[in-house]
């Protein structure tokens, strides 16, 4: 399109120009000069990005089978929809996962069509017996967590900091500290 | 001044090298009268032997070196078929996490190509673990990059634990907790993620949304803590509930508010 | 992976027709007008030269002497008509607004100044040496004798002089060295240069003599560049702020040195998609109220009543004296607006994809944008993009949106490595990482960027290496 701008605007202006000697040449006998006149026309283009139109859009399912196909990423089904079946209320048992606490089995409590609690339950393979599950990650408050100054750690883990960010890290100190 | 905490105070000899786009550094302990040159050039040794593993590594993985296998797999002049077989186990380990972490740790970037960079830094560190032990070193600290794996304790012949600091991402010269590692019991690797790092994908149609700002994950082997920190960024609460049921690991976790989640191994 | 998946399961999902461009012939249209822009622009300038062929000026060439006052003239002309263009760039057509964009049509403005007044420069030295030889003397005396003797020429002489203060004035370097506010002042001064170098046109120049041609040309170019400049620049700004009678209704802090503006008023339903497109704003507070601020909408307008009344919304940084007085508004405040202007919209949209990348207070307008553009869900990528993300403005409003609409969100923080043209951070761009790796759909997706220059420039120029036309790139510049 940008092609299409600079041939026509060229078109366009020798036409003018053209027209224009042609009714000068009227008025004057004289033709000597006129290509330099014609010349100030340049090609020269300011032409505003075109483009062609009708690219498609994306092309969307390849063909199955193809070489590259490995374990999917699709995250399965929530457990969520237990409560979906259970609108008057109740205590609803989710699917036994295997976990290193051995078999867990969740427990929705639903009452007035909302779920009101959660609760994981560990059954022992001995005697099937529930029990609550102790280790999971609760808020806690700044304080509670285990403390530390900088001057009593000998390491210090954060999100991995690039070379550049090293050096104003605490971990660089440490490090020029035990040089 | 204060003799006692002098004593009780850990002497150490840490040396450094830069790999994998940040520094690692190897420390041990080493009390200075028995500081001698031969303890100076075995410390020298081991870190070149960690360097050198490292290298090997990030030659092979790293998509930021141009001849690299891994941009050669990006840059589609290789396909995974052809790759190296070391190349391929990195592959299916990082898909075997993906399965795990139902999707919440994935080996590709968005547009596909294969980028392990999330899993390498954790083996290598892994790796260079195992060829301290076998150089016969039994008390050494890691850190890659702010994540740690650590052997036996800082002063040597005791019990005593590593003390791990994590760095308060609100505030990155202070930290907000810490984290007692190795000293004979207990797990020895500490990783930690954040949202701030690399092209972090905030989310997407389909997947959960992130609430965590920072998150650290202690466990005795040092991939599952990087990946499990890594996929707890960004799977979210949901990811955080697998992780502490499915494996054997403490978590502390840091809201985008401010707030704190942690298992009991990080409470005081 | 995923879709070969799919496919297995459903065979006949292959033969779903691919997906429509809704945006194919309102993009179509749009490089049409571009491209008969372009041509009434050259053919302008063709027919200044055409006319004054047609009433005979070549005749002029037959000695050696004349040939210099037959160049001399038409460079004058020339220069004239590129100084008209220069004006209608600048005066807000809605025709060229809607199709170049305003920062593109100010693009081509500046493009065209130097240009300009070297033809007119041109044109004043030529006819000094044309004339002069005519009579036997030196190009110095005898642009003395056109001062003194010549009415009307002393005029031509300052209009000269005005054109040259503009012009060096507008050049970047220079520009630089001074507040926005002097260059605006000066640059008023056009006005005075176009109107000083009119009245030797028509007295000494002999080409608006009575039964010519270009008498009528020039007068009907003229009068039409007046009455745009007067009602695009003057009466429209006065229409809208009657009409829609903004006050400032809350200044709330979002970030260190970042405030959001909110205004109430009426008729807004009529800005409606507008979103992400700027106004020029006037705060009439004492000491303000005549500097003019270009912002960009940061959210789509909200309207409360049937009869249009609602609310707009600005995000701001302060980057000038003039822009920290802003946080400082007080509610209550009216405010002159003009607008909106410029292409940041669902109007430059050509392609079914869309990518939107922001940076620091760039964020602004992409949020607005991603409100309003049209896009199903998966179709549409949003970067953000600062040091840290103290500086992802909006950053919560931004996953807000992406999550009701379906945009994959990224963010991504850190300062760029030293040295490297990149528009990541020093991590990604180690990586390898580049625009293509958020958005596999780039090459067939409009790029809308909002940012630093430098910044936005290694945007585009990752962004063109992906295979992205320039057509599908949509910058907005907002340093000026």
């Amino acid at each position: 399109m940008r092609i299409r701008a600079v041939v026509s605007a060229t078109l366009a202006s020798v036409g003018i120009l053209v027209a224009g000697w042609q009714s000068g040449t009227h008025v004057t006998t004289t033709s000597s000069a006129v290509g330099t006149a014609a010349g100030t026309n340049g090609t020269g283009s300011t032409g505003t990005g075109g483009g062609t139109a009708g690219s498609s859009g994306s092309t969307g399912s390849s063909a199955s089978g193809s070489t590259g196909t490995s374990g999917s990423t699709g995250s399965t089904g929530s457990t969520g929809s237990t409560g979906a079946a259970a609108t008057a209320g109740g205590t609803f048992a989710g699917s036994v996962v295997q976990t290193r606490f051995g078999p867990v089995q969740v427990q929705i409590s639903v009452g007035s069509g909302k779920i009101s609690e959660v609760t994981a339950l560990q059954l022992t393979n001995e005697d099937r017996r529930s029990v609550q599950i102790s280790n999971y990650a609760a808020p806690v408050l700044r304080s509670e967590v285990l403390q530390a100054q900088s001057a009593n750690v000998q390491t210090v883990s954060g999100a991995t900091v690039t070379s550049s960010a090293y050096l104003t890290s605490l971990q660089s100190a440490l490090d020029a500290a035990h040089l | 001044m204060q003799p006692t905490s002098e004593l009780d105070r850990p002497e150490l000899k840490a040396r450094t090298f830069h790999c994998m786009g940040t520094v690692v550094s190897l420390t041990v302990p080493a009390r200075t009268e028995d500081w001698t040159p031969a303890a100076d050039a075995a410390l020298a040794a081991a870190t070149g032997v960690v360097e050198q593993l490292f290298r090997e590594l990030d030659d092979r993985f790293s998509l930021y070196r141009h001849g690299s296998e891994a941009s050669r797999l990006a840059r589609g002049e290789l396909s995974l078929r052809e790759a190296s077989q070391d190349f391929r186990n990195r592959y299916a380990e990082a898909a075997e996490w993906r399965l795990l972490t139902e999707g919440a740790f994935t080996p590709e970037r968005p547009d596909g190509v294969p980028d392990l960079s999330g899993l390498v830094k954790g083996f290598a560190i892994k790796e260079a673990g195992a060829a301290l032990q076998s150089l016969g070193l039994g008390d050494w600290c890691l850190n890659a990059g702010g994540d740690v794996l650590v052997a036996g304790s800082p002063i040597m012949g005791s019990r005593a634990s590593w003390q791990a600091g994590i760095v308060d991402p609100q505030d990155r010269k202070t930290l907000i907790a810490a984290y007692p590692l190795g000293g004979g019991t207990g797990p020895g690797a500490l990783a930690t993620s954040g949202s701030a790092e690399r092209g972090d994908h905030i989310w997407t149609s389909g997947a959960g949304i992130s609430e965590f700002h920072q998150v650290s994950v202690a466990a005795a082997d040092i991939v599952i803590a990087d990946v499990l920190a890594t996929a707890i960024v960004a799977g979210g609460i949901p990811m955080l509930n697998r992780a502490t049921s499915g494996w054997d690991v403490e978590v502390l976790a840091i809201r985008n508010d401010g707030g704190i989640l942690a298992t009991a191994g990080f409470r005081g | 992976m995923n879709t070969s998946t799919q496919t297995a399961l459903q065979p006949a999902a292959r033969r779903v027709p691919v997906a429509r461009n809704p945006f194919e012939g309102q993009h179509r249209r749009r490089m049409l007008k571009a491209d008969l822009l372009t041509v009434i622009a050259w053919a302008s300038l063709a027919g200044a030269v055409a006319l004054w062929l047609a009433d005979g000026g070549a005749a002029g060439f037959s000695s050696v002497a004349g040939a210099f006052t037959a160049v001399g003239i038409v460079a004058g002309l020339a220069g004239m008509d590129l100084v008209l263009l220069m004006l209608l760039l600048a005066a807000r057509l809605p025709i060229i607004d809607g199709t170049v964009g305003h920062d593109r049509a100010l693009e081509f403005h500046r493009k065209l100044g130097k240009p300009s007044l070297y033809l007119l420069l041109a044109h004043g030295v030529l006819l000094a040496v044309g004339y002069g030889m005519a009579e036997g003397l030196d190009p110095v005396s005898e642009a003395v004798a056109l001062w003194v003797q010549v009415p009307d020429m002393w005029l031509a002489y300052v209009s000269t002089a005005l054109f040259i203060t503009v012009v060096v004035t507008s050049l970047v370097a220079v520009r630089r060295r001074f507040p926005y506010e002097f260059w605006y002042v000066v640059h008023l001064l056009t006005y005075a240069a176009v109107l000083t170098s009119l009245p030797h046109q028509f007295s000494v120049g002999g080409l608006f003599a009575e039964g010519t041609w270009q008498r009528w040309y020039w007068l009907a170019v003229c009068i039409g560049t007046g009455a745009a400049l007067l009602h695009y620049r003057v009466l429209e700004p006065i229409v809208a702020t009657f009409r829609h009678q903004l006050r400032v209704s809350r200044v709330v802090a979002v970030g260190h040195g970042v405030v959001s503006i909110e205004m109430a008023g009426r008729h807004l339903d009529e800005l409606a998609g507008s979103g992400g497109r700027f106004f020029i704003w006037r705060f009439l507070a004492p000491g303000q109220w005549w500097h003019p601020h270009p912002f960009s909408l940061s959210a789509e307008p909200l309207q409360f009543d049937d009869d249009g009344g609602g609310r707009l919304r600005i995000t701001v940084r302060d980057l000038g004296r003039g822009s920290a007085r802003l946080a400082r508004l007080k509610p209550g405040t009216r405010v002159a607006v003009e607008g909106p202007y410029g292409l940041f919209s669902t109007a430059s949209r050509s392609r079914k994809h869309v990518v939107m990348i922001g940076a620091g207070i760039g964020i602004t307008p992409i949020r607005a944008l991603l409100e309003s553009t049209p896009f199903a869900p998966g179709d549409a990528t949003v970067i953000l993009r600062g040091h840290s993300p103290s500086v992802l403005y909006l950053g919560q409003e931004v996953l807000d949106l992406c999550q009701r609409r379906g945009a994959t969100l990224f963010h991504l923080t850190g300062r760029r490595p030293r040295g490297a043209q990149t528009w990541l951070p020093e991590k990604e761009a180690r990586s390898g990482y580049r625009l293509a790796s958020y958005a596999p759909d780039l090459a067939d997706s409009d790029v809308y960027v909002c940012g630093p220059a430098g910044w936005a420039q290694n945007v585009l120029d990752d962004a063109r290496r992906a295979g992205v036309r320039e057509e599908q790139i949509h910058y907005e510049r907002f340093d000026w």
